[in-house]
């Protein structure tokens, strides 16, 4: 694996702070960045469903493997220098459960946080 | 030379050399471990390998040091016997800790290394063709 696409919410404030900043990160893995269901992102991955991918975050690997949610957190994670620990940490049997339960109602409340956080649609 | 003399001197020697076998130990055993955590290399390797016994021997020292002082007297060859036991067996004890500690920051120094694979955290939810623009 060498590359990961990150289909994100170009919509919400608080995506693209944190796409900011994942721009400046030191990368093991490289990042691309492509809006969520948008014409590039079609024409890409012409047999992924997009409406999904607009719910929540969604990261593609160069060779086709698709991590959705929760999972597609941990893959960004992991594909930055300093987070790679974590990823792992993250991903164990033992948080694992509290860890998609956070991503998600983060996830969920994305556009409420952006304001609260200051951070303009 | 009374006996309380002789028990301190006694407990110098037993101490130091034992100090310097376990320190010679870790040096010589724990090279391998750090040449593989930084990737091969060795120059690296033997330098951390110092710093780590120089450490090891300015801790163990000055425990030895701090702990010479025996605060009663000593009368007579028994008494120096028992005296030199307890001492002797904290050394060891601090040693034995030491050593462990040290094995333990070897053993998280490999696991940082090998946490550094390439093996994805978790498993994909689908696969998708990819059309390469």
């Amino acid at each position: 694996m060498q590359a990961l696409t990150v289909l994100y919410d170009q919509e919400c404030g608080l995506c693209r702070r944190a796409h900011n900043w994942l721009a400046e990160q030191s990368k093991l893995v490289e990042l691309n960045f492509v809006p969520c269901a948008s014409e590039d992102a079609r024409k890409r991955y012409p047999q992924l469903n997009h409406d999904l991918t607009k719910k929540d975050l969604t990261v593609v690997s160069d060779n086709g493997a698709v991590y959705f949610g929760p999972k597609a957190w941990l893959m960004v994670l992991w594909a930055l220098t300093q987070y790679r620990d974590w990823a792992y940490r993250l991903a164990t049997p033992e948080l694992l459960p509290t860890t998609k339960k956070v991503v998600s109602v983060i996830s969920q409340n994305r556009y409420q946080l952006g304001r609260v956080a200051g951070l303009s649609r | 030379m009374t006996i309380a003399i002789t028990t301190y001197l006694i407990y110098l020697a037993i101490s130091i050399a034992l100090t310097v076998w376990v320190a010679r130990t870790l040096h010589k055993n724990g090279r391998v471990f750090l040449v593989d955590v930084f990737h091969g290399n060795e120059a690296l390797a033997d330098s951390v390998n110092h710093l780590l016994v120089v450490g090891f021997y300015l801790i163990n020292f000055g425990y030895v040091s701090l702990a010479l002082k025996l605060g009663y007297a000593v009368d007579d060859a028994q008494k120096g016997i028992e005296a030199l036991s307890v001492k002797v067996g904290m050394v060891l004890i601090v040693l034995g800790a030491m050593h462990f500690f040290n094995l333990f920051i070897f053993s998280r120094m490999r696991r940082r290394k090998s946490v550094h694979s390439n093996q994805p955290p978790i498993g994909p939810d689908a696969f998708t063709t990819v059309q390469e623009a």
